[in-house]
């Protein structure tokens, strides 16, 4: 009996390191289809969201920091761009999927239903999508490594 | 054993939760600067220019045309006539649907459905054309394509191209699909920063009413101040645009638009052994547009502006003219009234 429930719970601990490091495989910074931004994504507890961590341009016309400007709330179009969490909510439902989080898109402040799949290690498909998926658009998200200085 | 027991959930309770804490503390956003990409990707330039007019998904939307006359030609024995619009009206639905969406291919897929109905309330119709456009109108359905390929950071190749069935057709009285109008445009482009893209490349359109083939010059500029812009693909369309902010946006400008139109003698309105005529349909419309957000995604357009009429002339048949000097069988004359659009649209991603 005692052999039995220790198999079992080696198993269940090993089942959970496995589908733990399959979830976490999106965890990292990742640079967006067009180049000009880089999120790094994060878990909070079951759920994984993403900030902005770097800027091609940062700066606005003034040489400030850019901030949210097209927030539809205005009390929230100071808030600056670096850090800005953009992706929100999405929680790991296998096959190397996340679902069920948004995305921001801050050119023109609008948040979208999003899907985000890993096709390999390095690339993430995110689709933001109005409703249903085929309303949407992919941006093809490739994983950046940090040079160590 | 107890003791294992105890040790084993409490490694395996950690183990999971250990996961929880967040992982958003202050940090040092400079170290994100410095970095490549893993397993030696590449960079691909993006269809767009900052503050691009946004891509409808699907639009309704309706056409109005104030009054205007009609000088139409004569047909074979069937006598000229000119004759008064009261008005000029249709409804314009379109889709576009990005299918693939990635970052080296984007590939839309549309679709589109226009009619025209024409009204004359001031005198009979006679001539046999006005008789069938007041009696079926015009209507366009198509499908179409564009594809964006990006060759890298900076170049990149745009192929367009639509099947049009244009006609006095009705949903139960349909014409043969053999009579279906090709166009084509293909542009190779260079993007020189996130405000500036250009391309020069080749048509085939009908926008002047028949088949012809020329060259086309794609530019979408937007200036500094993210306040102006421009975007043009001459000579079909070019509009200044103003930038109020990213849910509101004008527009001013102009678009060819046209094709040629299939004219059946569904009811004898033409003489015996006149049938399948095409109608050049060509005009100028310079308008100022203003679309806004009104909830998300969900926006509204008007226009408003004046449409010239450059061509409205019947051939006996489709063939190509190029720029020849084939003579018309019927040679009309519009004058040029004001008009109106409204639509609704729902806009991508």
């Amino acid at each position: 009996m005692k052999r039995f429930i220790l198999l079992f719970l080696a198993q269940l601990l090993s089942l959970a390191i496995f589908a733990q490091t399959e979830s976490d495989a999106i965890l990292g910074v990742w640079e967006s289809g067009s180049g000009k931004a880089r999120v790094k994504i994060d878990k909070a507890g079951e759920k994984f969201t993403g900030r902005i961590v770097w800027l091609r341009e940062p700066n606005n016309d003034e040489g400030k920091p850019k901030t949210d400007k097209n927030n539809p709330d205005e009390k929230l179009r100071s808030t600056p761009l670096l850090g800005y969490r953009l992706l929100r909510d999405f929680q790991y439902k296998g096959d190397k999927t996340w679902e069920e989080g948004t995305i921001y898109d801050p050119e023109n402040g609008s948040t979208y239903s999003c899907t985000i799949k890993m096709t390999d290690e390095n690339t993430l498909d995110v689709r933001g999508f109005i409703g249903v998926s085929l309303f949407g658009r992919t941006d093809v998200w490739k994983r950046v490594q940090l040079k160590k200085k | 054993m107890k003791k294992f027991l105890v040790i084993l959930f409490a490694f395996f309770y950690s183990f999971c939760f250990s996961q929880e804490t967040d992982t958003t503390a202050v940090e040092d956003f400079s170290m994100y600067g410095e970095a490549e990409l893993a397993g030696g990707g590449k960079r691909f330039c993006t269809s767009k220019v900052f503050d691009l007019s946004p891509n409808k998904l699907i639009s309704i939307g309706y056409d109005y045309q104030s009054s205007y006359k009609l000088n139409l030609g004569a047909i074979g024995s069937n006598a000229g006539q000119e004759i008064t619009t009261s008005n000029n009206y249709g409804l314009r639905v379109a889709a576009n649907v990005p299918v693939i969406s990635k970052t080296n291919v984007l590939l839309n897929i549309g679709a589109t459905y226009w009619d025209n109905f024409y009204s004359f309330d001031k005198e009979a119709a006679i001539n046999p054309l006005a008789l069938s456009l007041q009696k079926y109108g015009l209507r366009t359905m198509g499908l179409n394509f564009t594809l964006f390929k990006p060759l890298n950071e900076k170049s990149f190749f745009i192929l367009n191209g639509s099947g049009d069935l244009n006609g006095n057709y009705s949903f139960n009285d349909f014409q043969s699909l053999s009579y279906t109008k090709i166009s084509a445009t293909g542009i190779y482009g260079w993007k020189k920063h996130d405000r500036l893209m250009y391309g020069f490349g080749i048509a085939r359109s009908y926008r002047v009413g028949e088949a012809n083939y020329f060259p086309v010059f794609l530019y979408n500029y937007t200036f500094k101040n993210r306040k102006w812009g421009v975007e043009t693909l001459f000579p079909a369309k070019a509009v200044l645009r103003r930038t109020f902010n990213s849910r509101t946006l004008a527009f001013f400008g102009y678009e060819l638009e046209g094709n040629s139109y299939l004219i059946r003698n569904r009811g004898n309105e033409f003489a015996p052994g006149i049938d399948n005529l095409e109608l050049r349909r060509g005009e100028l419309r310079v308008r100022c547009v203003f679309e806004r957000s009104i909830k998300d995604f969900l926006w509204v357009s008007i226009q408003a502006g004046w449409r010239y009429n450059y061509r409205f002339n019947v051939d006996e048949k489709e063939f190509f003219r190029g720029f020849g000097d084939d003579p018309y069988l019927a040679t009309n004359k519009l004058t040029n009234p004001l008009f109106v659009n409204f639509s609704i649209n729902l806009v991508s991603p």
